[in-house]
């Protein structure tokens, strides 16, 4: 209780100055896009096609997020020592890739003239500046963030509880549909929510690897980024626009998410 | 014919678990200090690990083989457990709970229901069927556990520490509720426990675990009389007197360390340090020193007497700490001393068993 008063002072210092930080800039946000601008603005094509566009593929990539996702965040999460810490840094890899670098790799990958452009080309598949792209390059960044969460929330299950299902007759799969996958349910919800909204604010892979054509590959961060060369005006609300949502969904993913770990 | 015979290698941190081991139908106790490798083995018959080498056969099947490469999943073993930490589904009400195995092997719905609530009702917690595990007792939760996995009619009953994370006051009915239930099924049920007053339940089958290999084997009875190991002895509060065997010629003596002269059956014990054991109903009280057979004779001091019953445990401090247990009659008869009372300690040869240490 006897803490030194100096050393509190400087510790809720700090953290006014952390709140500061981060208050001020969302607060000039949301007053340069008033109520009044924001309307208008929702009525106009291009915005509506740029909001479609980035719900669209956010959408889009959340099933192969899960189909891929939870059974490697599973997996992850029932191995231990040398094999998890390689998988780990594996997952890591695409993390602490620059959004810009990431693009670039990914053209290179699924490009024209990259790894296995020819081959999806051959069977018709052209990836680059298409939609589809624009999934892919959330799938991409979104994918390992959810895996390295997931992995934590099946931590969190008693193995005990897996075992006894075993002993009772379970399959193992039966085992994962029955009581792993119950008890992390709400987890998952507020996961799932997460990866939507980390992936309606992807900007640099996006514009690298998908383009940025209005209607097609532009999502609102693009739109954002296109706007405020004419217009910055149109910018800051579509940025205050973008900001409601990802408040939303926060808000969504604070009442969904457990309370407290699970047992 | 139905029982369990296993012989299985596994290493563990400290020593290798090397057992052989056979259970037959009704309750085998398996009784270890903390680390001996109970649940190991446990975990090794339920199929959660794999043995090193060895067989797993329960009845006629084959569940291990490391030579024929069987090694049958936990889920086909038919092996029912039930976890130190009951390891209750959180999600699933009781009645889920207890369903579960059932709900697995398309068995109609209305089937399910009644045989989980004349499982429940068998172990009288039908009032529990739709509370949720997470509201109940530690005793109930124990029940439950039990329900949950009797009703998938396991070929043998693997039980871990049933009682250990129970407050004390709730441990002794279910003690009582599990051998009365327990003893009507005639499952081949191991009861792992490092609770000597568990092993009073269930006397008849004891098998002790030390260091991962069973170090003795038989009722209770005979466990508290011929006790072949430290743990063994300490659990049943039988007393140990440290000293040594010294010989001279072809007479025997042990020597305590207190600097007691006793006698006991020494066949077999080598000359050197050496450990006396005998147990508190084999020693007897008098306020003279009695004459006649060779008996051992430890003059003392009662520093502490307490009344359990009709019996009446008097610890005496003589040249070493000794417990005796005699009658209240007797005790009645003596003059019911108290604390500070000098004594005669008497055993005979005989009931005393020295093992070299």
């Amino acid at each position: 209780m006897n803490r030194p008063r100096l050393f509190s002072l400087v510790l809720a210092a700090a953290g006014l100055l952390l709140a500061l930080l981060i208050l001020l800039p969302i607060i000039a946000l949301l007053l340069a896009g008033s109520p009044g601008t924001l309307l208008p603005l929702m009525l106009r094509s291009e915005v509506q096609q740029a909001l479609w566009i980035t719900l669209l593929s956010s959408l889009l990539a959340l099933p192969p997020i899960f189909l891929l996702g939870l059974p490697a965040a599973y997996g992850l999460s029932r191995i231990n020592g040398k094999l998890r810490r390689i998988l780990e840094t594996l997952l890591e890899l695409p993390m602490v890739m620059p959004p810009i670098v990431a693009g670039l790799a990914l053209l290179l990958a699924f490009g024209r003239r990259g790894l296995v452009g020819g081959l999806l080309a051959d069977i018709g598949l052209r990836i680059p500046f298409s939609l589809l792209a624009v999934v892919i390059a959330i799938l991409f960044v979104v994918t390992p963030y959810f895996v390295r969460r997931c992995t934590l929330l099946f931590d969190g299950v008693n193995p005990k509880l897996e075992d006894a299902a075993l002993l009772l007759g379970a399959s193992p799969f039966q085992a994962f549909m029955r009581i792993s996958l119950p008890l992390v349910r709400r987890g998952l919800a507020a996961e799932a929510i997460m990866a939507i909204a980390q992936g309606i604010g992807l900007f640099g892979t996006i514009i690298l690897f998908a383009g940025n054509l209005p209607g097609h590959t532009q999502t609102l961060s693009l739109a954002i980024y296109t706007a405020f060369e004419s217009d910055p005006q149109q910018a800051f609300s579509l940025g205050a626009l973008l900001l409601l949502i990802s408040l939303l969904l926060l808000t969504a993913v604070k009442w969904i998410a457990p309370q407290e770990a699970v047992q | 014919m139905s029982g369990l015979e296993c012989r299985v290698q596994y290493p563990l941190a400290q020593y290798e678990l090397v057992v052989d081991l056979s259970v037959k139908p009704g309750v085998t106790v398996l009784l270890g200090p903390n680390g001996a490798g109970k649940s190991s083995l446990l975990r090794l018959l339920a199929g959660l690990s794999k043995p090193r080498a060895g067989r797993i056969k329960l009845g006629h099947r084959l569940l291990f083989d490391a030579h024929k490469k069987i090694d049958l999943p936990p889920e086909q073993r038919r092996i029912g457990m039930v976890f130190q930490d009951l390891a209750l589904f959180p999600h699933l009400s009781v009645r889920q709970n207890t369903a579960f195995g059932l709900s697995l092997r398309r068995v109609a719905k209305a089937k399910i229901n009644l045989h989980v609530d004349a499982m429940l009702d068998k172990l009288g917690i039908s009032q529990l069927a739709e509370r949720s595990v997470t509201t109940l007792s530690g005793g109930e939760r124990q029940k439950v556990a039990l329900a949950r996995t009797l009703i998938t009619d396991p070929e043998l009953l693997l039980l871990d520490e049933p009682t250990a994370a129970l407050d004390p006051a709730a441990r002794g009915a279910i003690r009582r509720w599990l051998h009365a239930i327990l003893g009507e099924l005639q499952i081949p049920t191991l009861l792992v426990t490092h609770d000597a007053e568990e092993v009073a339940w269930f006397r008849k089958r004891v098998a002790v675990i030390e260091k991962g290999q069973i170090v003795q084997r038989g009722s209770y009875h005979q466990l508290l009389r011929e006790p072949q190991s430290d743990f063994v002895a300490r659990f049943a509060g039988i007393n140990l007197i440290n000293g040594e065997l010294r010989e001279q010629g072809n007479e025997k003596t042990f020597i305590s360390s207190g600097g007691s002269q006793l006698q006991g059956i020494f066949d077999g014990v080598l000359p050197g340090p050496a450990t006396l054991a005998v147990a508190p109903w084999e020693v007897a009280l008098f306020t003279v020193p009695p004459g006649g057979s060779p008996q051992n004779v430890i003059p003392g001091r009662v520093i502490e007497r307490i009344v359990l019953g009709d019996r009446v445990r008097v610890t005496l401090l003589a040249a070493e700490k000794l417990v005796a247990e005699i009658s209240l009659n007797a005790w009645l008869q003596m003059g019911e001393f108290g604390e500070g009372t000098e004594l005669y300690a008497v055993f005979k040869t005989r009931e005393a068993r020295v093992m070299n240490t």
